[in-house]
């Protein structure tokens, strides 16, 4: 039981603090460091070039300085991730990778580049039509250009041994996750709500070959505890993100834990893996091209809505939880659809407006907790 | 007996039931969490009551202030209490419609008085009692008087329904190009009632439609409401004491084992 409360501990930690797991991450393997914009940027290639791909996705800042470049109507990310670049926290970033799923990310593309000249940004534009042969051929383009670009950086060619060993590291690390997040239906109590987010989120300020390590520890040491028996409501998130931490502890007081998630932050990072068939570059188009259920990307079929209800046959949850970050246009528009197929099901759901940032949380714990008291 | 109190932001109720579920006191004090108000309003229940502290056998408290009330058995959102209230005296209800100081609710509850479903107001004040003591202040009237106010007033003056600052601009612009107080406070009130009828429509409207909250005692905004989502509303003697009633209630099921 120590081991586990220690590493528990420790990936919290790393979870909760960023910069200084990101520094020390950096100290420990040699590695330069690359900032990774949200959500599916081309991490094994930073790691083939021998970098670290380190998650960018926003903080609790409330500075003004970021209003220069991006309006009040941007979400809480991308305002976070420019203040902080604007203070120079991320100065030791040797490039940044910014994707462009919205307006707001294709708009922060050209804001950095006016506000950052001397930083190395590679931009990476996802096709909307992945599955079909052209938007593939189109989507290894830009991971080429990504693979070149980051060879320009470090004065190093990427070899394909290299890129093949980081899609077995990355695919590793995903199946790991695949078994991790199925360890909170029987531990409810020492996986509950935040530690769970958390311990996820290390993963994203570490060398993943060391996470994918610690995790496997973790989840061995877990198998051996005895099941917890709690009564506890099981509830799915959905969207970006579920933060800040207080949101997961309001759900943690009220007697519901995260029995599965469909988080673009959490588990939808490494709920698909593209079979072993091609190169490490086709791996990865396959994964992109594969991953449905996401606002992110173009899903002409509109699957997340069954997604989701077959998560609630799956884990037998009692309701669902949509954590719609302001202003973030692409959850926003899945949400009509996603709503009238849980209301046809009479699966109870919670529509909560988040930011990063919320410094009263009382209106959120009224809404939970009147959740929690509908599903008792 | 079983106490029920109720802490909004601005205001503090008080419900003593006894064992049959009469009540027998009721306090209303017009200051909300974070002041004495909660303690003079169960001061003033047991008083009407006639009885004393120790008399009160379980204690549930609800509203914004609830975790900040010492001495209370259990913490029940006002979601739960405002359907346990309202359902008790009617029990046909199916949507109460629940206006605060700061907060707007729908809520949907089932025949057997089970809350279905909710939606609640995001941050801003419009549509809530704020918006009104906004109002009153910039039409320089006391907010008792608005509904008479709106009740003498003729339609056509449009208040926005999304932000309270904007709508107070728009009110003082609408003042100075002369239309008159009446006008303003009907576009108010119509304000209000579409930015409630806008929570309606999200999550559904099914007979009987009751209303609660401090600003159901503002009959034209019922009245304007009825008109926005086309259902006639129920209107309860004592809206403002429904999420006490509802604890008081849900005291008295925990010490019958019920919750």
């Amino acid at each position: 039981m120590f081991e586990v409360i220690g590493l528990i501990h420790e990936l919290e930690a790393i979870g909760q603090n960023p910069k200084n797991a990101i520094l020390d991450s950096m100290k420990k393997t040699g590695k330069k460091a690359v900032g990774c914009f949200p959500i599916y940027a081309p991490e094994e290639i930073v790691y083939a070039a021998g970098m670290l791909p380190v998650g960018m996705w926003g903080g609790q800042t409330n500075g003004t300085l970021s209003d220069r470049y991006l309006q009040g109507f941007c979400c809480s990310i991308m305002k976070a991730n420019t203040e902080q670049a604007l203070l120079g926290q991320y100065d030791f970033l040797s490039a940044v990778i910014v994707t462009a799923y919205c307006d707001t990310l294709k708009c922060v593309i050209e804001n950095w580049k006016a506000a950052f000249p001397q930083m190395n940004l590679i931009p990476v534009v996802y096709p909307q039509n992945r599955k079909i042969q052209a938007g593939k051929d189109y989507m290894r383009e830009e991971f080429e250009r990504v693979r070149k670009e980051l060879e320009r950086i470090t004065g190093e060619n990427i070899t394909p041994a290299a890129l093949e060993e980081s899609i077995e590291i990355y695919d590793e690390y995903r199946y790991a996750m695949q078994e991790f997040v199925e360890l909170t239906q029987a531990h409810p109590i020492l996986l509950n709500a935040k530690s769970r987010h958390l311990i996820i989120k290390a993963a994203y300020f570490m060398d993943k070959k060391v996470y994918t390590k610690k995790i496997k520890k973790l989840i061995n040491a877990i198998k051996k505890l005895p099941e917890e028996e709690t009564g506890k409501k099981k509830i799915i998130l959905t969207g970006l993100i579920a933060e800040p931490d207080g949101l997961l502890d309001i759900i943690t007081e009220n007697h519901m834990f995260v029995v599965a998630d469909d988080l673009a932050q959490e588990t939808r990072q490494f709920r698909t893996i593209a079979p072993k068939q091609g190169d490490a570059l086709q791996r990865m188009v396959e994964r992109i091209a594969m991953q449905d259920g996401c606002a992110f990307l173009y899903d002409k079929d509109k699957t997340r809505g069954a997604l989701i209800k077959d998560m609630v046959k799956k884990y037998n949850a009692d309701g669902i939880i949509i954590c719609q970050l302001k202003f973030c246009d692409p959850e926003e528009f899945d949400y009509p659809i996603l709503k009238k197929e849980l209301e046809s099901e009479g699966i109870p759901s919670l529509y909560i407006e988040i930011e990063q940032r919320i410094d009263s949380l009382e209106q959120l714990r009224t809404r939970i907790q009147s959740f929690g008291e509908m599903l008792s | 007996m079983y106490l029920g109190v109720d802490i909004g932001s601005s205001s503090s109720k008080a419900v003593i039931i006894n064992q049959a579920g009469v009540v027998c006191g009721e306090g209303i004090v017009n200051i909300g969490t974070g002041s004495k108000g909660p303690l003079q309003s169960v001061e003033m229940a047991l008083f009407h009551a006639s009885i004393e502290r120790d008399e009160i056998k379980k204690c549930v408290v609800t509203g914004y202030g609830r975790l900040m009330y010492q001495g209370a058995d259990k913490q029940i959102t006002e979601i739960s209490c405002h359907a346990k209230g309202v359902k008790f005296l009617w029990p046909k209800a199916s949507t109460i419609i629940d206006i605060g100081g700061q907060d707007a609710k729908v809520i949907r509850v089932s025949i057997n008085g089970i809350v279905e479903n909710f939606v609640m107001n995001e941050k801003c004040a419009a549509g809530t009692g704020r918006f009104l003591e906004v109002m009153a202040r910039v039409l320089d009237c006391d907010i008792n008087e608005l509904s008479g106010l709106a009740a003498k007033g003729k339609a056509g003056v449009i208040i926005s329904n999304t932000c309270t600052v904007f709508a107070e601009s728009e009110v003082i612009s609408q003042l100075a190009s002369g239309k008159k107080i009446e006008d303003v406070a009907l576009g108010a009130h119509k304000s209000i009632a579409q930015r409630i009828a806008g929570l309606c429509s999200r999550i559904g409207i099914a007979d009987a439609v009751v209303m609660t909250g401090g600003v159901a005692l503002n009959h034209n905004v019922v009245t304007a409401i009825e008109k926005e989502i086309k259902h006639p509303i129920i209107r309860l003697e004592d809206p403002q004491a429904m999420g006490a009633l509802g604890a008081a209630i849900f005291a008295r099921e925990m010490d019958e084992g019920i919750s």
